[in-house]
């Protein structure tokens, strides 16, 4: 936040009040952000579709804008927000219209931890991967109000799936990040990226070996925790017509597929940002910072759809079987591991 | 076993239950309606029989299969033009019957049993519990030939709406005018499309994109 | 909601605390993308667990028996297309086998060895859509596309040799419609030879696949005496190890010509009878079927399609008659009753499907939800021949 408050700072002159200062850049951050996520859904959508047809031996859209269907997205926006807005009669319409709002707003809040360049970080919070990861549980609280108050049965088995799901993978996806604050010895987003820079070689991922059985472990619980297949139970499309979300109709349906596909670049960022290097490019020293991480997470995306459109499903009692007796045990081992590792090597001292 | 051996156990079994033998095309014997769950016993579970699958079961009305009855066997001949039934003057007053066809895995042999029962008291004892697929065979029976089985667990209506009146595959059935609100019509087709006269060819829309 | 309970086996504590809960009663269709086709399961649940599983049949009832009443023993051909509109010409092979076995008319040679090459191209088409719909309810999307794109390279050659790509109207009393075009053996050769290949990139996408086999294998295992109980054919039967297929063991046609073997569930990946095997039996019925094409285009003579002493207005002899071929699901078998007249009098259908699907209301109890929907996928059933 930063680099905006110097740029408001630089605009206005030295005018403005600490106060108005902090809420207006803070503003404008929010609406960068909400931009950010915009561009996900229409971006990744679009990506989204054309992975799926180049896996599928098809084109994908190719009718809409000229070049590869890239204005399909947008077509489809305008489709949704012209479509009736169906509120079922037996739903609890405040929790109905609410549930949309709250699991987008989770996944929103989260952003402001991210760090996309030096400088370019809505707020530079100590506590920054703790904060990102608490603030992301809204959503099953979102998918199990969205289910439950659907009054739809088939909603309902999705919201339970889903909480059930989301609840469970929060704790590899957490504990996987932790050998990283270990050796970073910060929870500050900025501080592990830093810690990161000067080539590929001082990523977290080729750290030590568990680090790299980390990001393993966290890139499967990321698919878990943005509900995506092969884990993609609250949908279920084939079995649970489309879960918790069954019964949502135009914008409010289209808040779950922005936040579906925020939250999709999100792990992905935080994969970046963790494992990654964040901003720090392969080998030399920091050129566009904010276009190589873009880079990374899109490439991280990418595999995500990948896997998306290869595998089947699990079911929902091997997906508790994966996270509980294998996942966690696994990011416990790595903790333990790379604690071992660190010590030994010196780097704890 | 040939069929014939199969006929003559069920008699020396049954005794004058087995009615008859058939020898068309379809090998089988005729039983006494009251008596086809034991014949069905008989051939599932004597050991050179062993008839462990039930292939096929259909409900049938007799009604007009004889040489008066021959070409009008269906009460309605066809539809006006403004969709009303051309009716009959013929009343269905023929048998039901009910046709069993059976297959062994372990010895590779088919047997067929046939059974008829009166129009006005068309009742025969299930087999569903000797075949579990008979369930579906026989509620499709009554459903739409409106035989029913004595002792079947679920006898309902299985491919038409519950509470549909009348069985469609008698042969003097007639379609309600309408059901729940809905105009049931029928489209006049041809008698005997092989007549010239009757067969309407489509023509090409006047003036149309054609 | 239902007034049905379920105790939970707390009742010998010193304290009884019985815990009741209430079974959900859950509509799975007319409308749910796992029955394939307007198909209405309903389903009393325990949470996740299943309690019971009752089908409601009907919604794509189109009267078909009734009308064969009004029609003439051709007419009626079209509307055998409409029973499985996934295997059509296996449909139309049944009802002409038929009615040609009341007739005892002689099919020329030639429209025996094209009715095989479609009957086995068809079975494969069949198969494909069951693999790839299979493989779309444990949410494989791709698989299903792959499996269109073979699909439809024999549509291809349905076409030219039919007109149409649904549904064919292509056999006939007698023989069949049209004589095959010029290159057809050429396009049907290659058409096998892709398929060949194309089996063992399935394999990799699919039948080995670590989670696609977690899913599929011990899970609603079928055994051989449910199977002869509820009258279930074909991969189902086969898939309860049970190696019996009427091509075979009951040969119409000419299928006593042909050498191939009658795959059948051998457990390889859990219990003899399970969703698996089910698959896996169709997997390898398509090559068992290029094997019987390429036998039947290196015989396939010149000469007649259609049998020339055969007048355009069939009159069946009076009798009864049931015949059972093999469809892509199962036994196919069409109950004829003629009076001697040359409309059919009653004509009975028994559908493989029909039967296959009963079993799902024993099998069903006790299962997931997810893997009812896998069960119901593996039974392929198609609601156009369940309902006639």
């Amino acid at each position: 936040m930063e680099s905006i408050t110097g740029l408001l700072t630089k605009i206005f002159g030295d005018g403005m009040s600490p106060m108005a200062l902090l809420i207006s850049g803070g503003l404008t951050m929010a609406l960068i952000m909400s931009l950010v996520m915009a561009m996900c859904a229409i971006v990744f959508t679009w990506m989204e579709r054309k992975v799926a047809g180049f896996l599928q031996s098809r084109y994908g859209p190719m009718r809409v804008g000229g070049f590869h269907g890239v204005l399909q997205p947008v077509a489809d926006m305008l489709k949704i927000l012209g479509k009736e807005d169906i509120i079922p009669d037996e739903a609890d319409k405040a929790l109905f219209m609410l549930s949309p709002f709250v699991i987008f707003i989770g996944s929103l809040m989260a952003w402001a931890a991210i760090p996309f360049a030096p400088g370019f970080i809505a707020s530079n919070l100590d506590l920054g991967l703790f904060y990102i990861f608490a603030v992301s549980s809204a959503a099953p609280a979102g998918i199990l109000m969205a289910g439950w108050a659907s009054n739809n049965k088939w909603a309902l088995y999705g919201a339970a799936r889903g909480a059930a799901q989301m609840v469970s993978y929060e704790i590899p996806l957490a504990l996987a990040a932790i050998p990283v604050v270990m050796a970073t010895g910060s929870l500050n987003m900025n501080a592990i990226v830093d810690a990161q820079g000067g080539g590929v070689l001082n990523w977290y991922i080729v750290h030590d070996p568990f680090l790299f059985l980390a990001f393993c472990l966290y890139f499967i619980a990321s698919i878990a925790e943005v509900n995506r297949g092969p884990f993609d139970m609250p949908e279920t499309e084939s079995e649970l017509v489309a879960g918790y979300h069954t019964e949502y109709t135009g914008m409010r349906f289209a808040f779950f597929f922005l936040a579906e596909y925020a939250n999709l670049f999100l792990v992905s960022c935080i994969a970046t940002a963790v494992f990654l290097g964040g901003w720090h490019p392969i080998a030399g020293p920091v050129f566009l910072p904010g276009l190589v991480f873009l880079i990374k997470a899109v490439i991280l995306v990418f595999l995500q759809m990948l896997v998306r459109w290869t595998l089947p499903r699990l079911r929902v009692d091997q997906l508790m079987h994966t996270c509980w007796k294998v996942m966690v045990p696994l990011t416990l081992l790595c903790v333990l591991g790379s604690g071992i590792w660190m010590m030994v090597s010196g780097e704890l001292l | 076993m040939e069929p014939n051996a199969i006929h003559d156990l069920l008699c020396a079994k049954l005794g004058e239950a087995a009615l008859e033998y058939v020898d068309s095309y379809e090998k089988g014997t005729v039983i006494a309606a009251a008596k086809i769950a034991e014949a069905a016993t008989l051939l599932r579970d004597e050991p050179e029989l062993h008839f462990e699958q039930l292939m096929c079961l259909s409900g049938v009305d007799w009604d007009g299969h004889d040489a008066e009855g021959k070409g009008k066997s269906v009460a309605i001949l066809g539809y006006t033009e403004e969709g009303k039934p051309e009716l009959s003057d013929r009343v269905g007053d023929g048998d039901l019957g009910v046709f069993y066809a059976c297959y062994s895995h372990r010895h590779g042999h088919k047997y067929s049993l046939f059974v008829r029962v009166p129009r006005d008291a068309a009742e025969v004892p299930t087999v569903s519990h000797l075949w579990p697929t008979a369930a579906w065979h026989e509620r499709e029976a009554y459903d739409l030939v409106g035989i029913t089985f004595t002792g079947h667990p679920d006898l309902r209506r299985i491919l038409l709406e519950d509470g549909w009146e009348g069985h469609p595959l008698r042969k003097d059935y007639q379609m309600p005018a309408q059901w729940q609100g809905v105009p049931l019509e029928g489209r006049s087709y041809a008698a005997n499309p092989f007549n010239e006269a009757d067969v309407v060819l489509p023509t090409k829309p006047e003036g149309g994109q054609g | 909601m239902s007034d049905t309970t379920v105790t939970h086996g707390w009742e010998h504590q010193d304290k009884p605390r019985v815990q009741q809960s209430e079974l959900l009663e859950i509509n799975m269709g007319p409308q749910h993308p796992a029955t394939h086709g307007v198909l209405r399961l309903l389903v009393k649940t325990d949470g996740e667990i299943v309690q019971s599983v009752t089908p409601y049949l009907g919604y794509l009832h189109r009267c078909a028996e009734k009308i064969a009443e009004g029609c003439d023993w051709r007419q009626w051909m079209v509307y055998t297309d409409r029973f499985d509109y996934l295997a059509p010409m296996n449909m139309n092979f049944g009802y002409a086998v038929a009615v040609e076995n009341m007739l005892e008319v002689e099919v020329p040679e030639r429209a025996q060895y094209i009715r095989v090459i479609c009957a086995e191209l068809q079975r494969i088409a069949s198969h494909l859509i069951a693999i790839g719909t299979f493989g779309l309810d444990m949410g494989a999307w791709t698989p299903l596309l792959y499996c269109f794109r073979e699909r439809e390279e024999i549509l291809n050659i349905f076409e030219r040799l039919s007109g149409g790509r649904m549904l064919y109207n292509y056999f006939d009393i007698g023989g069949v419609r049209f004589d095959a075009y010029d290159d057809f053996a050429e396009e049907v050769l290659f058409m096998v030879h892709v398929m060949e290949q194309k089996i063992v990139e399935y394999n990799t996408l699919l039948t080995y696949n670590k989670i696609f086999i977690e899913r599929t294998a011990d899970v609603g295992v079928i055994d051989a005496e449910t199977c002869y109980a509820y009258g279930c054919t074909g991969p189902v039967l086969r898939g309860a190890g049970v190696p019996f297929d009427c091509r075979r063991d009951d040969p119409y046609s000419i299928y006593d010509r042909f050498e191939f073997e009658i795959p059948y569930g051998q457990g390889e990946q859990g219990t003899v009878g399970d969703c698996w095997d089910r698959y896996i039996v169709r997997m390898r019925e398509m090559s068992e079927s290029c094997r019987i094409i390429r036998q039947a285009v290196d015989g396939m003579p010149e000469g007649d399609f259609m049998s020339p002493d055969l007048k355009k207005l069939v009159k069946v002899p009076a009798g009864s008659l049931y015949t059972r071929t093999e469809s892509s699901k199962g036994e196919i078998g069409f109950h004829i009753i003629a009076d001697g007249g040359s409309k059919p009098f009653r004509n009975k259908v028994r559908s493989p499907s029909y039967s296959n699907l009963h079993v799902i209301e024993k099998v069903g109890p006790g299962m997931m939800i997810s893997d009812l929907v896998a069960t119901v996928g593996s039974l392929d059933i198609v609601l156009g021949e369940i309902d006639r």
